[in-house]
């Protein structure tokens, strides 16, 4: 048997992240995603959620019946999308693409087949909404925040300073990639790699 | 709860454990009987071994190791008898494994010890539980509450309908069993929107030998689903539990089970009830480090 595939471990570089910012340099990658508006854990995201993982998991188990390569299921991932200051959005209006990383071997066909098996098994229809799509964010300011998902303002404000000084600006759009489980890990152990695509400051 | 209830409740444990240890201590030449120790206990056998390892601060397995090797150092002090017949009787097949043990436990060899003045023939240990010739113990110091910041929450479940996979092998391989058992679940989409994945352990593996021991692999499903192969169906009684949540790698579970059942429980004010108890897990070894798992213990109670 072929040892299981993990893309965290095979694309270590873009998961470095100190407790302070660094530039990581990303290639274009393949996700399962699912996009929405809401507030973080109400009904709309969390039906998203379990849209994204039922496509994951069935996906991935259809083909390693099929003795096909097997791999890890990422972690869950979000992109944020806010026109200025979060703070200043009500929550019911945030913007979201909750996303999981997926091997390039993943095909349009094989995604289809799952969403059908899913909604023969009776699952939600926000099933049929997961994409399969090549996200490409180049050159990005990444660290690691450790601590509740609300002081993450101070982590992009350090991520900011840093790209100043090195010659960049952030221009988004906020990508998070969750390594800890909020359902149980106290909010002040959460640990959550922040990334954000930076490009030249003259262009 | 009252709290006139709370020692009550550490007192009657307490009173089951003493009955245990008197037990022990008269058959320490004959092979543990786990049923009847768990019944004077008036425990579940699976609930058995997390109880007395959190409330004496050892396993069953290394409190009679203990016991024999108090005995067997009283013997030597007290007796003439040959240092191979006191090894043999202390269940150590060789005269070497004896005195590693021995030398481990007392910094002696045995014939230092023998000569020695004024070394006492007990290990140190909290529950003050020791080896008495000829004298039954009377009683024990249950291990405290060592982690205050100790998070136990009870819980009310409703009666979980689940489709199981049988593990019957030791529980370090349990992941194999998770595997195959996911990859038959998943390709017909029955795992994503909120699975729960349950895991129920229905031996000791102090007790029972490792390619014995029974585990199921647990996944809740609908009404709809009906078993099928290897792939069964039951439902996990609702009720209350007391719930502890464990950070870290499977392999240290047994430190929170003992916590919980050997700590807590006895001061709780909760009677346990018979069923297994139940772990659920938030995450998964395959794309998380040993460290950083999560996973949440269920003990089931009676009602109040």
């Amino acid at each position: 048997m072929t040892a299981k595939l993990d893309l965290y471990k095979v694309h270590k570089a873009e998961y470095v992240a100190p407790k302070e910012p660094v530039l990581v340099r990303t290639k274009p990658a393949r996700y399962l995603a699912i996009s929405g508006q809401g507030a973080p854990g109400g009904t709309r995201f969390t039906a998203c959620i379990g849209a994204l993982y039922g496509a994951a998991f069935t996906i991935k188990m259809t083909r390693k019946f099929a003795g096909k390569q097997d791999y890890a299921v990422c972690k869950l991932e979000g992109q944020w999308f806010f026109d200025g200051d979060p703070a200043a959005v009500p929550k019911d209006q945030w913007k979201w693409k909750l996303m999981i990383r997926t091997p390039d071997f993943i095909s349009q066909e094989d995604k289809t087949t799952a969403v059908d098996t899913l909604l023969k098994r009776g699952k939600s229809r926000e099933v049929e909404e997961v994409t399969l799509e090549t996200i490409d964010e180049g050159v990005c300011v990444q660290m690691l925040h450790v601590g509740p998902y609300e002081k993450e303002n101070e982590t992009v404000a350090l991520m900011r300073s840093f790209a100043e000084a090195n010659g960049l600006k952030l221009s988004g759009p906020h990508h998070e990639i969750y390594l800890s489980d909020p359902r149980r890990v106290p909010p002040e152990r959460l640990k959550t790699i922040v990334r954000v695509p930076a490009v030249k400051q003259d262009s | 709860m009252k709290d006139s209830a709370k020692p009550a409740t550490l007192r009657f444990y307490k009173e089951r454990l003493l009955c245990v240890l008197v037990h022990i201590q008269e058959h320490l030449d004959e092979p543990l009987a786990l049923q009847e120790l768990a019944r004077l206990a008036c425990l579940a056998p699976h609930h058995f071994h997390h109880v007395f390892t959190g409330m004496l601060g050892e396993s069953l397995g290394s409190h009679v190791r203990r016991l024999r090797l108090e005995r067997a150092a009283s013997r030597l002090k007290l007796t003439e008898m040959p240092v191979v017949q006191i090894a043999f009787e202390a269940a150590y097949e060789t005269h070497e494994a004896f005195s590693r043990a021995f030398r481990k436990a007392f910094g002696l060899s045995p014939a230092q010890f023998r000569r020695r003045h004024g070394v006492g023939a007990r290990i140190q240990i909290p529950s003050g539980v020791h080896y008495r010739h000829r004298k039954r113990p009377g009683s024990f110091r249950a291990a405290q509450i060592e982690d205050k910041t100790m998070n136990v929450t009870i819980k009310n479940l409703q009666p979980m309908r689940v489709a199981f996979m049988r593990h019957v092998g030791p529980y370090n391989e349990v992941g194999k069993t998770w595997e195959q058992f996911t990859m038959l679940l998943g390709k017909d989409g029955l795992l994503g929107s909120e699975p729960q994945f349950i895991g129920i352990s229905h031996d000791d593996p102090a007790v029972t030998p490792p390619d014995k021991t029974r585990y199921d692999a647990c996944v809740t499903v609908d009404e709809k689903f009906r078993a099928n192969g290897e792939i069964g169906v039951q439902v996990i009684p609702g009720g209350d539990y007391a719930v502890l949540t464990h950070f870290g790698p499977y392999d240290k579970l047994g430190e929170s089970y003992a916590k919980l059942l050997g700590q807590w429980l006895p001061r709780s004010g909760r009677r346990l009830r018979a069923t297994p108890c139940l772990e659920i897990y938030f995450n998964t070894p395959e794309n998380t480090e040993p460290e950083d798992l999560v996973t949440d213990i269920h003990a089931p109670l009676e009602p109040k």
